[in-house]
């Protein structure tokens, strides 16, 4: 057996030990995921255009991260709605921000990976440095988007007639609650990944002003920094939206 | 009241979009600060593009750039030269440079005093110094205080980060896990710290994220060594200067620690709060409220880190397929570490949801008399 098969294995068992149901459906909504990443690489390596790729492979993976996860109607509707908000956003941040950064593709510390690859491919990799960006923030998005909406629907559960302004108040400071832990998930996630980079980066001894206008550096904080932008507007955004629902509602009741 | 409150909004954003306008003028001005030379492009002159075709039939073109730039710092300041760049449609290593484009480039003047130069890289932060103004003047404008506190947190510990690094490099490479499982340590009681203070909340959410990840890791070497990491590819590791597995282990178990903190935050911080409303709440009961509050966040979280894990290995995948390599060989050499790191992290995430949840029935349940 192999180790990633293994693993697993184990995952699955834990979650369904510790998650019952719900466990054996997160375990599921991964593979899904996976999957769906996958068969971007391919539809993007048979020349399909990167940005609608992009687009659809997001929408779909919000789509299972969130009601996959959330057994809740409103909650995860409620997420859905404002996490597709946010993707479009952050596609309309991220576009000109990879233009203007030229990050796309491989950095000089690549090289030897690159040996004996054929790097003209004729695929833009502008487009895919955009795609790239888009689908590491997804998962932050989603979750940020359920916190609230979750804590949001628990309100409105307990006092029903809550008005939208109201709503909107309470879903920032249940946002002030998570960003702390959130931006720490993120910021490990990461830089758990570049450790290798960094250690690079010091042992050859890069300036500070080196390393500030490296190709490969500056690709990944934009990763972060724009998973933080996202994270932050999917707390005003969620709000609003559950805001919206509630105004419906409430007219809706008092006809 | 409310009044009040719009007209300090206002005057907030006021602040803040002078602030990035004042950050943005500094960092295109700043060419002094740096000692190797900068030129701006003033002219461009383009070749006529040709095509190529590789042995995989994939067709790209090329085109010629002539740039006339200007230099911006040094002793050859405001001099002229004229530059060579090549760029391709799909510039996976070069770029196409436009007017107006700073350059950080190499100069030569040869005994004519002729100056002739070559390009080393674009001049890039500009967009990080935007972007981080960005983060924050969001962060202050929707989240005031607690907002800058996160951001606060977060740049602790990057620095904290870049210590490790030192120390790791001090010692050469060696004893890469004990370092960075110490770091581990410290950074989650760090963070714990100022997100909660020093108290039991803090002490009960530190304990289920080390214990947590402490089974995490175990269980994983265990199953490393019963698999004989079959399907592990160490050397497709990237940017190794150091003895890859204990590298990879380090990644693992950093890349992993924010979620379990995450998730055993609000998991403790729900069971205190069960608490203060019952105060005669029994442990079992307690117990299981925050298996349930696990059992909701933890496909979330997991997915959080298995894209980010996974969004970096995309480029290389599609240059691995289209330079003809099958889609195994693609995953095996480019996702199959960031599988098994996602499963690992995945492990460590919902194991900390039992283990919390019995740390907190523990410190605040009642114990029922049979």
């Amino acid at each position: 057996m192999s180790t990633i098969t293994a693993l697993g294995l184990v995952l699955l068992v834990v979650m369904i030990l510790v998650g019952g149901k719900q466990g054996a459906k997160s375990f599921f909504s991964l593979i899904l995921n996976f999957g769906f990443l996958f068969m971007a690489v391919i539809l993007m390596a048979f020349h399909l255009p990167p940005l609608a790729v992009t687009l659809i492979t997001g929408v779909v993976i919000l789509a299972i991260t969130i009601f996959m996860g959330e057994d809740n109607l409103v909650t995860a509707q409620t997420a859905f709605y404002a996490s597709l908000i946010v993707l479009v956003v952050l596609v309309l941040l991220i576009i000109p921000v990879e233009h203007w950064a030229m990050v796309q593709g491989f950095g000089e510390e690549d090289s030897d990976d690159l040996e004996g690859m054929s790097i003209l491919i004729g695929i833009n990799f502008l487009k895919i440095a955009v795609t790239t960006t888009v689908l590491s923030t997804l998962g932050a998005i989603a979750e940020a988007a359920m916190a609230i909406a979750a804590g949001l629907a628990e309100i409105i559960q307990q006092h029903p007639q809550t008005v939208p302004k109201k709503l909107f108040k309470n879903g920032i400071s249940i946002g002030e609650q998570i960003i702390g832990t959130t931006f720490n998930t993120l910021f490990f996630g990461f830089f758990g990944g570049f450790l290798a980079l960094f250690i690079w980066f010091s042992g050859l001894h890069y300036t500070f002003g080196e390393v500030i206008n490296n190709k490969i550096f500056v690709a990944e904080l934009i990763m972060v920094l724009v998973s933080f932008v996202g994270v932050i507007l999917t707390v005003p955004i969620t709000a609003f939206v559950m805001g919206q629902r509630q105004r419906i509602l409430l007219t809706g009741a008092s006809k | 009241m409310i009044h009040e409150e719009k007209k300090r909004t206002i005057w907030l954003a006021i602040i803040l979009i002078v602030l990035g306008i004042g950050s943005m003028l500094f960092v295109t001005h700043n060419q002094l600060l740096y000692k190797q030379p900068l030129v701006q492009v003033v002219r461009v002159t383009n070749s006529a593009r040709q095509k190529q075709k590789d042995n995989f039939d994939n067709v790209d073109h090329l085109t010629s750039q002539k740039l006339t730039v200007k230099v911006l710092n040094g002793k050859f300041k405001h001099q002229q030269l004229v530059l060579t760049n090549q760029f391709s449609d799909s510039g996976g290593l070069d770029q196409k440079y436009k007017i107006g484009d700073q350059v950080f480039v190499n100069l030569h003047q040869n005994s004519h005093q002729r100056l002739s130069g070559t390009i080393s890289g674009y001049k890039r932060d500009g967009v990080l110094v935007f972007l981080v103004w960005l983060v924050v003047a969001l962060l202050i404008l929707i989240m005031r205080k607690k907002g800058s506190l996160a951001f606060l947190s977060v740049l602790l510990n990057g620095v904290v980060f870049f210590i490790a690094i030192q120390i790791d490099l001090s010692f050469q490479g060696e004893h890469v896990m004990l370092i960075f499982s110490v770091l581990s340590l410290l950074f989650a009681t760090m963070t714990l710290l100022l997100v909660l203070g020093l108290n039991r909340q803090m002490l009960a959410t530190l304990g289920a994220t080390v214990i947590g990840t402490s089974i995490a890791m175990l269980i994983s070497l265990a199953v490393f060594h019963l698999t004989h990491e079959r399907g592990m590819f160490y050397e497709s590791m990237q940017y190794v200067t150091q003895v890859p597995r204990p590298l990879f282990l380090a990644e693992t178990l950093l890349g992993s620690l924010g979620a379990v903190m995450d998730e055993s935050t609000d998991i403790v911080a729900t069971l205190f709060e069960l608490k203060s409303l019952d105060p005669n709440v029994s442990a079992k009961k307690l117990f299981l409220s925050g298996r349930k509050v696990g059992q909701t966040i933890m496909g979330p979280l997991v997915n959080v880190l298995f894209m980010i894990f996974m969004a970096d290995t995309f480029t290389s995948s599609l240059l691995y397929i289209k330079n003809g390599n099958s889609w195994g060989y693609t995953f095996a050499m480019n996702m199959s570490l960031g599988t098994v790191q996602s499963l690992i992290s995945g492990i460590g995430i919902v194991l900390a949801i039992p283990v919390a949840s019995a740390l907190a029935g523990l410190l605040l349940g009642k114990r029922v008399k049979a």
